[in-house]
C-alpha cells in the first residue's frame, strides 16, 4: 500500500503489466477513449483495479465517471483502448459478458423487484435447474449475508425494506454471482449516516475477502475514510492517481479535483430579517406531528434530518402538491387554499425539488419549453404565448448561469445533473421569488457547482425567505441563519446557527435522542 | 467477433434522417405485403402497381382518394390532439358517428333554414355531439379512474348501434324501400363540390382546421400546457398546470373534430345518414396520427396515403381478385413498421468491432 501508481504505461511494451505491489490487477483499463459527437467523455484513461483495494473515483459532474463505468459494465463500447481481465485482454460487448467477467455494479437507483422477496430478487434471472429449492436458496443467502456481516431477512419483501437494506440486497445479488469487482456509484447518497457506516464495514469485509472495489462519490470525507487509492477524473482524463494516505486533507483532495482551491466556505453576511413569508402552525398529517415554523424574508432556515422523517410531506404541503388538513399554512400572508387558487408566477413561491429529472423538468422537451414551464404566465398575452420574447430571455439566462451545452434547443435529457440543476435554479430565480423551498439543492453536484448554487441561494436571500431542506449538515451550517432539526415527523428544535452548543447536539437530535420536551426543561 | 449492438443517440434523429426512416418503413411494409400477395398466388409487383394505379393514377382515383382522406384527416387531427397529452383516445369512430347523428338531427329538423345558418348549426351540433362522446370517457377517467382506451373503444360500439337504431327506426326514410337510411338532406344542408370535381368543400375545412390546430400548439398558452403535461404528468403538477382540465379539453376537442368529420361525411358525401358511412375512418385515423408523428402537415400527407390505399385495394380486388381484407393487412403492416422505425429516433445500431 501507499505507492503512487504509475500514471501511464504507454511505452512499456505489450507484456504482462504488474502493479507496484507485484500482483496482476483484477482489471486494467488501458488508454480507453470514448467520445460522444465531438466531445471526449473519456480520453486515454488508464486505470487498474486491484484485489483487496478500494479505488475511489472522483470527478466533477460530467467528468466522465459514468461513461467509464458504463464501459466497464459492458453498456458502452470504447472507441479505442483495451480492458485486461487478470492480464488477459477482453471485450465486454454486452452486460452479460461483463457480469460473467466478474464486474458487478451497485447503481444509485436499485434494480430490484419491489413485490418480490430478498431471495427471489437475488436468484432472479439466474440460469440453472428448473426446480426451486427454497430452503437451500434461503440458506445460501443467509450464509452469504453472514459472511459479509450484513443483516437481511431473506424472506422479507423488498417494498418493506429501508434504502440501506435494499442496497444490501443489491450487493448480495452481485456477491452471489461471484462478482470479483464491485462498483459503487454514489452508494451513500440514499443512506442514513448509520447505514453508510454499515456499508463501509461491509466494503472493508469484501476487500479482506479479496474483492476489488471502485467507489464513486462526491463526499470527500468518505473517500478519505475508506479508499486505498484515489483516481481523479477531470474533463474525461485521469489527472491524478494517488494513494489515499498521501493525501493530507479533504481540502487538498478538493483542490486536486477541481484544479483550484475550493474551501467550500461561502461568505454569509447576516441580513435584517423582514416580514414573514411562510408560517406553518401545528401542521399534522399521517407523518407530520404539530410542525410549527416560520421563515422571514432575508433569512435561510435550514431544515436538517435523516431523510424520511417528514421532510417530504412538509415540503409537498408547502409547495401545493399536497393539501394540508386544515389551514395551517400561510404563504406570503395568504391562506394555503387562497395562495394556490391562483398563484402568481413571479414574486411568489419557487420550489426547487430534489428530483430534477422527474419533477422539475420535462425530459423530452427542449430548454425553452422547460424554461416556460413555470414562467409561462410572464410571457402570455391573452391566450397567446410569446415564445420569441421568452426565447431571448431564456438564452440570456442560460448564458448568465453558464449552462452547458449553451443551446436553447437542447433537450433536458441531454443535460448532466449539475447543468440541469443550474437550469432549474436559473428558471426559478428568474421568477424573483419571495419564498424559496430548496430541497437537497446540491445533491449529486460537484464542488464547483455546489459553490455556485450556494452563492446563488445566498444572493436570492436578499429578496426572499428560504426554507432549505438538506441532509447535509455542512450545507445547512454554511448557509442557514437558523437551523431546525426534524425527527419522526416533528421539528425537534429550531436555533440560531451561531449557537455552538446546540450545533454540537444536532447528531443527537437527528437520531431522536433529544426531544423538544427535554430541551425546554 | 462481428455483431450488432444498440446504442442510444446523443441527440435525436434530425428531420432528413426521420424522413429516411419513414420511407424505409413504408418500403418494408410494401415488401412484406408483396410477399403476402405472392403467397396468395398474385404476382406481387403487378399487384402493387395495380394498387398504386388504382389509388393515384387517374383523375377519378385521385379525387376518390382525396374524398376519403377528408374524414380521415379530421379524425386524425382529433386523436393527435389527445395523443399529445398521452391520452389514448381510440374513440374517433364513435365520435365520428355521433357527429354525423348530431348534424343529421339539425338537417332533418330545420330543413328550411337558409344555408348560411343551417350549415354552421349542423357543424355546431356535430361538434357538441362528438365532443360529448369525448367528454364522457374523460369524466369517467377522472371520477372513477377508468382507462380511457377501454371506455372510448366501448363507446364506439354504443355510438354505432345508436346510429343504426336511428336509421332503422325513427329516422328511416319511408320511401327507401326498407333500406336503412334517412331521407335525403335538403339542398341547404349539403356541403357542395368544388367546381366540376367530385371533391367537396370539406377539403377547405381541413386546411383551416389543420392550420388552427397547428397554431394552437405553437402559439397558445394552453397548447404549450398540453405539450408539457403530455411529456411529464409529475412536472405538470409541479408547475401548477391544470392537468385534469387539460384532459377534459383535449378529449372534447378530439371528439369535436371527429364529429366535424362525421358532419362532412353525412352532408357532403352521402347527403343523408346511413350506416355505410361507418367504414373505420376513426381507426385509420390512429394509424395516420402515428405515421405523421402527430404533426398536422404530416397528418395531411398520411391521410391521403392511407385513403389511397383504401381506393387502390378496390382496384386490386376488381383486377386481380385479391380479397378486400388485404387493405386492412397493409394498413396494419404500415403501422407496425412505422412504429418500429420510431426506435431509430433515439437509438441506432452499431457494428461491434472485431478484436
Amino acid at each position: 500500500m501507499g505507492h503512487r501508481i504509475p500514471v501511464c504505461y504507454t511505452n512499456c511494451g505489450d507484456g504482462e503489466k504488474l502493479t507496484m505491489t507485484g500482483a496482476v490487477p483484477l482489471i486494467r483499463l488501458e488508454n480507453i477513449s470514448k467520445s460522444f459527437g465531438s466531445v471526449y467523455a473519456n480520453e486515454d484513461v488508464s486505470l487498474e483495479i486491484e484485489e483487496g483495494k478500494i479505488l475511489a473515483l472522483l470527478g466533477e459532474n460530467g467528468a466522465g465517471k459514468s461513461t467509464l463505468m458504463s464501459i466497464l459494465a459492458g453498456q458502452l463500447q470504447p472507441d479505442s483502448g483495451t480492458i485486461y481481465l487478470q492480464g488477459q485482454p477482453v471485450v465486454f460487448s454486452t452486460t452479460e459478458k461483463a457480469i460473467s467477467g466478474g464486474i458487478g455494479m451497485v447503481y444509485q437507483h436499485f434494480k430490484l423487484v419491489d413485490a418480490m422477496t430478498v431471495v427471489e430478487n437475488i436468484f432472479l434471472g439466474q440460469k440453472g435447474a428448473s426446480w426451486l429449492r427454497w430452503k437451500e436458496m434461503r440458506r445460501a443467502v443467509r450464509d452469504l449475508a453472514e459472511l459479509y456481516g450484513m443483516d437481511v431477512d431473506p424472506a422479507a419483501r423488498i417494498s418493506e425494506l429501508s434504502m440501506g437494506e435494499r442496497q444490501q440486497v443489491e450487493i448480495l445479488k452481485l456477491l452471489h454471482r461471484k462478482s470479483s469487482i464491485l462498483i459503487f456509484d454514489e452508494p451513500t447518497a440514499v443512506l442514513t449516516p448509520r447505514e453508510a457506516d454499515n456499508l463501509f464495514a461491509t466494503m472493508k469485509k469484501m476487500i479482506e475477502l479479496g474483492k476489488g472495489i471502485v467507489f464513486i462519490s462526491h463526499k470527500l470525507d468518505e473517500v478519505m475514510a475508506i479508499a486505498d487509492n484515489i483516481a481523479i477524473l477531470r474533463r474525461g482524463q485521469i489527472v491524478d492517481k494517488i494513494a489515499a494516505d498521501k493525501v493530507s486533507s479533504t481540502a487538498e483532495l478538493a483542490e486536486r479535483m477541481v484544479g483550484r482551491e475550493v474551501l467550500l466556505k461561502v461568505d454569509r453576511q447576516p441580513l435584517e430579517p423582514r416580514q414573514i413569508v411562510l408560517k406553518v402552525t401545528g401542521l399534522s398529517d399521517s407523518v407530520l406531528k404539530e410542525v410549527t415554523l416560520s421563515v422571514r424574508q432575508g433569512e435561510i432556515l435550514g431544515l436538517v434530518g435523516v431523510a424520511g422523517n417528514g421532510q417530504k410531506p412538509l415540503v409537498e404541503t408547502i409547495c401545493g402538491l399536497k393539501k394540508p388538513t386544515r389551514d395551517r399554512v400561510r404563504i406570503l400572508g395568504m391562506d394555503w387554499a387562497r395562495f394556490f387558487k391562483n398563484p402568481e408566477w413571479d414574486k411568489a413561491l419557487s420550489y426547487i425539488p430534489e428530483d430534477r429529472q422527474g419533477l422539475a423538468t420535462c425530459q423530452g422537451l427542449d430548454l425553452l419549453d422547460n424554461f416556460l414551464l413555470t414562467t409561462r404566465d410572464g410571457f402570455c398575452k391573452g391566450p397567446w404565448l410569446q415564445r420569441e420574447t421568452a426565447r431571448n430571455k431564456a438564452v440570456r439566462v442560460i448564458e448568465d448561469f453558464d449552462i452547458r451545452p449553451p443551446d436553447i434547443n437542447a433537450f433536458a435529457w441531454q443535460l448532466s445533473g449539475g447543468n440541469l440543476q443550474k437550469m432549474v435554479l436559473a428558471r426559478e430565480f428568474f421568477r424573483k421569488p419571495r419564498l424559496i423551498v430548496a430541497e437537497q439543492p446540491t445533491q449529486g453536484l460537484d464542488i464547483a457547482a455546489t459553490e455556485d448554487v450556494w452563492n446563488l441561494l445566498l444572493k436570492a436571500r436578499e429578496a426572499a425567505g428560504i426554507l432549505l431542506v438538506t441532509g447535509d449538515i455542512a450545507e445547512a451550517l454554511a448557509l442557514s441563519d437558523r437551523i431546525g432539526v426534524m425527527y419522526n415527523g416533528r421539528i425537534v428544535e429550531i436555533f440560531y446557527s451561531d449557537d455552538e452548543e446546540k450545533i454540537d447536539l444536532i447528531p443527537q437530535m437527528m437520531a431522536g435522542l433529544r426531544s423538544s420536551e427535554n430541551s425546554k426543561t | 467477433m462481428v455483431g450488432i449492438r444498440i446504442v442510444k443517440r446523443q441527440a435525436p434523429l434530425g428531420f432528413w434522417g426521420a424522413c429516411l426512416v419513414l420511407f424505409s418503413a413504408l418500403l418494408l411494409s410494401l415488401l412484406l405485403s408483396g410477399v403476402l400477395l405472392f403467397l396468395g398466388g398474385t404476382p406481387p409487383i403487378k399487384g402493387i402497381i395495380t394498387l398504386f394505379q388504382g389509388a393515384f393514377c387517374s383523375r377519378w382515383a385521385l379525387e376518390d382518394s382525396v374524398l376519403k382522406a377528408i374524414p380521415i384527416f379530421l379524425c386524425s387531427l382529433g386523436v393527435a390532439v389527445a395523443f399529445r397529452l398521452k391520452i389514448w383516445n381510440i374513440g374517433a369512430e364513435g365520435q365520428f358517428a355521433l357527429g354525423a347523428v348530431g348534424a343529421t338531427w339539425v338537417a332533418l329538423t330545420f330543413p328550411d333554414w337558409p344555408k348560411f345558418v343551417l350549415l354552421p348549426a349542423m357543424i355546431c351540433m356535430a361538434m357538441v355531439a362528438g365532443g360529448a362522446w369525448g367528454f364522457i370517457p374523460a369524466l369517467l377517467r377522472q371520477r372513477l379512474k377508468t382507462n380511457e382506451i377501454i371506455v372510448t373503444l366501448m363507446l364506439n360500439y354504443i355510438a354505432i348501434l345508436f346510429l343504426d337504431y336511428l336509421v332503422y327506426g325513427v329516422w328511416k326514410d319511408p320511401t327507401s324501400f326498407g333500406f336503412p337510411m334517412t331521407p335525403s338532406f335538403s339542398d341547404q344542408a349539403i356541403v357542395g363540390k368544388i367546381g366540376s370535381s367530385t371533391i367537396n368543400w370539406g377539403l377547405a375545412h381541413c386546411l383551416v382546421l389543420g392550420v388552427l390546430v397547428w397554431g394552437f400548439f405553437k402559439y397558445t398558452r394552453i397548447g404549450f400546457e398540453v405539450k408539457a403535461a403530455g411529456d411529464s404528468v409529475r412536472a405538470a403538477k409541479y408547475a401548477g398546470l391544470p392537468y385534469d382540465r387539460l384532459v377534459i379539453l383535449v378529449m372534447v376537442m378530439s371528439g369535436a373534430l371527429a364529429g366535424w368529420a362525421g358532419f362532412l361525411e353525412a352532408s357532403a358525401t352521402v347527403n343523408r345518414l346511413q350506416p355505410s358511412i361507418m367504414v373505420g375512418y376513426g381507426y385509420t385515423a390512429i394509424v395516420v396520427a402515428w405515421l405523421a408523428r402527430l404533426n398536422p402537415l404530416g397528418i395531411g400527407v398520411a391521410s391521403i396515403l392511407l385513403a389511397g390505399l383504401r381506393v387502390g385495394v378496390e382496384n386490386l380486388q376488381l383486377d386481380l381478385q385479391v380479397p378486400a381484407a388485404f387493405g386492412g393487412i397493409l394498413e396494419g403492416l404500415i403501422l407496425l413498421t412505422v412504429l418500429a422505425g420510431g426506435f431509430f429516433t433515439y437509438y441506432r445500431f452499431e457494428r461491434r468491432k472485431k478484436r
